[in-house]
């Protein structure tokens, strides 16, 4: 089946509720391209969305999917990830959902390394609940809960996924279509973690990091013939950079072995024997 | 009832008291006798009081008593704590070479061995406790070769010059006893026979059920008292195709095995009192997501850090009604060891066939606590295995609507809905903790709220008419005065059935594993003249849901102290109770 599977395949019949030109449709189209380009289909893949706006995404795309509580996406493809590992699992969140109710689960799915894509839909803003400041919100940035701004500064995704271990980062631009994809693509293809944080601008309500922000000041690291993703300190370099935008890989390591792999889990843990095991006596002889 | 006997050690955390009382244990179980094991522990790792108790008897024993007959006394506290347990026979077994001057009361057995130096002798002063255990074989006229056998085992992996050095250690506290004193085993007979035991506490019996249930995926974050549930499934689950995460914390240990479970595993996790919390806002999605998940509560004494190496049965409400909104649970609470093992194999079943979150409710108590069993009481074939309906390729076309959509969350009337793992053809679905159409998609129209909602309590329904929500019975079923329990309370309560009836009052107890669904007790309380319902917490939680069942006041005794209940002392407590007024 999956020779012919094409993108549409994973879109559901539900038409989505994001407001007209919310960056979240060119996000999304991304991931389903970068899943059918991948040669998976509806029926092996899990998608797990956190909540928010970006959270919806799990009800847009056809998957396997679970749509869960706010900011406990990540665990939730782990375990998926682990009783599966034949199973292709895509974890999608915004950055509040990601960086500040789900932050702590982020810093261990990274060290962990699990065999996942992470989608982050970065708005810089919260959306759903409408227009609060999020983690990566400016630190001058007016909402309706910071009036004058959050005044403190925004967290680094890309640098606390470094510092947590992360065998993949990289940075992506929702409405550069092409490139979107093909990064989404370079995540799932990793073995072990792949984080793409994904600018996806919220029309609604958020005036400072626009489409036209981010157009004029993206530097994509493709372009970059130096930038080479297996160089640890390249990567820190550009990661710490806070005065430019980039999309592409900052960071692979070529060396990552998941999680799974790590702690040898091989096996379909849905298939169980219809009483106890065999040996399962020995179970309780143990005890003698 | 045969002659029982009542042996503890006791010292200072970190003195390795309890490898000393297990070893024991073992040793008696080798012996053919029955092993019942407490222990008092504090909540730290060294310094601080910590005993182990044992008692043993050729019959079958389930409660701790308040005698003490041997103690091995490694600090002054170990005495002064156990005080009011020791009576005139006890022996008190110390080493008076060390710092410490023994106060012990004169009416007592003083049996001063110098447990070090005789260590050092064999080999190492950390084997002192196996000499404190030679010197209780030749007090209680147990055969030591019983003991070698227990140290063979713990020991064996390490070599056999340890084991030989261990056993040296256990014949020298044997024969300086010997040597020393004129004991004549204080009267003490202990009797062996031919039976095989085997000797586990609850959290092994939870583990082990788990692992015969065909559980394969755990997520846990470590917490007193269920962290040994965990520590038990990391060493064996692997050997099962299994997997256990220790995550960063219980938000993500309950969510890691929802995701596995919607996978297709089997599994589970496991916590206690302040993890319970954090499960709770998960525990919603699990149910309105309809997955199959297990969930243990190892209960300890709350609120908050509360008193974490304590006893209580304080979680009933929060298994009950924890959580926002309205949701379906099943709530199984194993009233002894073995049931631990039995409930936890019932509660994947359940789980999977009404895909639904279970909680399996035990104990500090019974958790820790150690006893014996004939082997056949885990008896591995009578485990059945229902994965309830779990559809294959074939039978998706069922339920695919006119769109060709998987119904995933179809309503039906048994409330129970087909259920497709990922990797199924054509049944791939997403469901939601937002409340969903048949199909798992976010809906806010009124009618289909409503299906939704009755749908998932339909299948509360269907199970209430399928299953067994039995109770266990013992003592005289005639009897006006009935006592009713759940949990671990209820070995003590039988035991302290022979106490009544040595003061001719008659009882019948009724002990209840199921919490929610739950037996409708009100035939039987209404034949009794008296009902008492004894638990572990201050303000009588199942008194108060049986009181609202039969829209009856019962009579209620409630222990809070952080301590199990003992046989004797519940005796006195319901004969008390029996003759207060009955609540208005
Ligand atoms: C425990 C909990 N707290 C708060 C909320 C309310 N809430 C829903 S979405 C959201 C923020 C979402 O922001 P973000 O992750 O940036 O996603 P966006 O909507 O911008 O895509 C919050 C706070 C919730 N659902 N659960
Ligand atoms: S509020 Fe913002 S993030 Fe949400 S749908 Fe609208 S544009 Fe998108």
């Amino acid at each position: 089946m999956s020779s012919d599977v094409r993108f549409t395949d994973f879109k559901s019949d539900k038409q989505p509720t994001w407001c007209p030109g919310c960056g979240d449709f060119g996000t999304m189209n991304g991931m389903m391209k970068a899943l059918a380009n991948t040669g998976n289909d509806p029926d092996n893949t899990f998608v797990v969305a956190g909540i928010g706006c970006s959270g919806k995404i799990g009800t847009y795309m056809h998957s396997y999917a679970l749509h869960g509580v706010h900011g406990r996406a990540l665990p939730v493809g782990t375990g998926v990830k682990m009783a599966r590992p034949d199973i292709e699992v895509m974890v999608a969140g915004g950055d509040g959902d990601g960086y500040s109710i789900g932050a702590g689960h982020f810093v261990h799915a990274v060290r962990r390394n699990v065999d996942m894509t992470y989608c982050v839909m970065d708005n810089r803003i919260y959306g759903l609940t409408k227009g609060q400041a999020s983690p990566t919100s400016r630190s001058d940035f007016e909402t309706s809960t910071t009036p004058e701004g959050p005044k403190q500064p925004p967290v680094n995704p890309l640098a606390l996924a470094l510092a947590s271990g992360a065998s993949f980062i990289a940075q992506s631009f929702s409405s550069d279509a092409m490139r979107h994809a093909e990064i989404v693509q370079e995540a799932i293809e990793h073995d072990g973690f792949g984080f793409v944080n994904i600018f996806s601008p919220c029309v609604t309500f958020n005036d400072v990091d626009t489409y036209d922000y981010f157009r004029d000041n993206l530097v994509d690291l493709q372009e970059d013939e130096d930038h080479d993703p297996n160089d640890y300190e390249a990567a820190k370099e550009v990661i710490l950079d806070s005065d430019k935008e980039y999309q592409g890989v900052m960071y692979q390591n070529e060396n990552s072995v998941p999680y799974h792999e790590q702690h040898g889990v091989t096996e379909d843990m849905s298939e169980i024997p219809d009483g106890a095991p065999e040996d399962a006596m020995d179970l309780v002889r143990e005890f003698y | 009832m045969a002659e029982d006997l009542n042996w503890a050690v006791g010292g200072e955390a970190g003195d390795g008291i309890d490898s000393t009382g297990k070893i024991f244990a073992q040793a008696l179980a080798r012996a053919g006798r029955h092993v019942f094991t407490s222990k008092d522990f504090a909540s730290r790792i060294r310094g601080g009081y910590t005993a182990y108790k044992i008692r043993t008897s050729v019959d079958k024993v389930q409660s701790v008593v308040d005698r003490l007959d041997i103690l091995v006394a490694l600090t002054q506290r170990t005495i002064d704590e156990n005080l009011d347990e020791l009576h005139e026979g006890s022996a008190i077994i110390y080493d008076g070479e060390r710092s410490w001057e023994a106060e012990i009361p004169d009416e007592m057995t003083a049996v001063d061995v110098p447990l070090k130096s005789l260590a050092e002798e064999a080999g190492g002063a950390i084997m002192r406790n196996i000499v404190a255990l030679g010197a209780a074989c030749e007090i209680t006229g147990f055969d030591v070769e019983y003991l070698d056998e227990a140290l063979e085992k713990r020991f064996g992996g390490k070599g056999s010059k340890i084991v030989e050095n261990n056993k040296e250690a256990a014949r020298a506290g044997q024969e300086y006893v010997q040597e020393n004193y004129d004991l004549d085993h204080l009267g003490y007979n202990i009797d062996t026979t031919d039976n095989d035991y085997v000797l586990l506490n609850g959290n092994e019996a939870v583990g082990m059920g788990a692992l015969a249930a065909g559980c394969r995926f755990y997520a846990g974050y470590p917490i007193t008292p269920a962290t040994s549930i965990m520590e038990y499934l990391t060493e064996r689950i692997e050997d099962y195709g299994g997997h256990v995460v220790q995550a960063e914390d219980e938000l993500s240990a309950i969510n890691m095995s929802l995701g596995a479970a919607r996978a297709g595993a089997r599994s589970m996790t496991a916590t206690s009192g302040a993890g319970i919390d954090l499960m709770t806002e998960t525990f919603g999605l699990v149910a309105t997501s309809e997955t199959p998940l297990v969930i243990a509560d190892v209960q300890r004494s709350g609120p908050s850090t509360g008193m974490p190496t304590k006893q209580e049965q304080g979680d009933l409400n929060m298994a009950l009604y924890g959580g926002h909104g309205e949701v379906p649970r099943f709530v199984v609470a194993p009233t002894s060891i073995t049931e631990c093992f039995w409930k936890t194999v019932e509660a994947f079943n359940l789980a999977e066939k009404y895909q639904t979150p279970v909680f399996l409710v035990s104990d500090l108590a019974m958790s820790v606590t150690e006893q014996t069993f004939p082997p056949e009481a885990f008896d591995m074939d009578e485990v059945e295995i229902d994965r309830g309906k779990l559809v294959d390729e074939d039978e998706v076309d069922e339920w695919l609507d006119a769109q060709g959509h998987f119904r995933a969350h179809a309503v039906t009337e048994d409330g129970v809905s087909p259920r497709a793992i990922p990797g199924t053809t054509d049944a791939a679905h997403m469901s939601t903790g937002l409340e969903h159409d048949e199909l798992g998609r976010r809906t806010e129209e009124e009618d289909e709220r409503v299906h939704q909602v009755d749908k998932r309590y339909r299948k509360v329904e269907t199970a209430r008419n399928e299953e067994d929500w039995d109770y266990r019975e013992f003592g005289d079923s005639d009897a006006d005065n009935l006592v009713i329990s759940w949990g671990s309370n209820e070995g003590a309560l039988v035991e302290a059935l022979d106490y009544l009836e040595a003061d001719g009052i008659d009882v019948r107890v009724i002990s209840v594993p199921y919490i929610f669904p739950r037996p409708d007790l009100t035939e039987e309380i209404e034949a009794a003249d008296q009902t008492i319902v004894v638990e572990n917490n201050a303000t009588g939680q199942f008194a108060d849901v049986i009181e609202h069942d039969v829209l009856t006041r019962v009579k209620r005794i409630n222990k809070y102290t952080g301590v199990r209940f003992k046989a004797d002392e519940l005796a006195d407590d319901i004969t008390e109770k029996l003759t207060e007024e009955v609540p208005a």
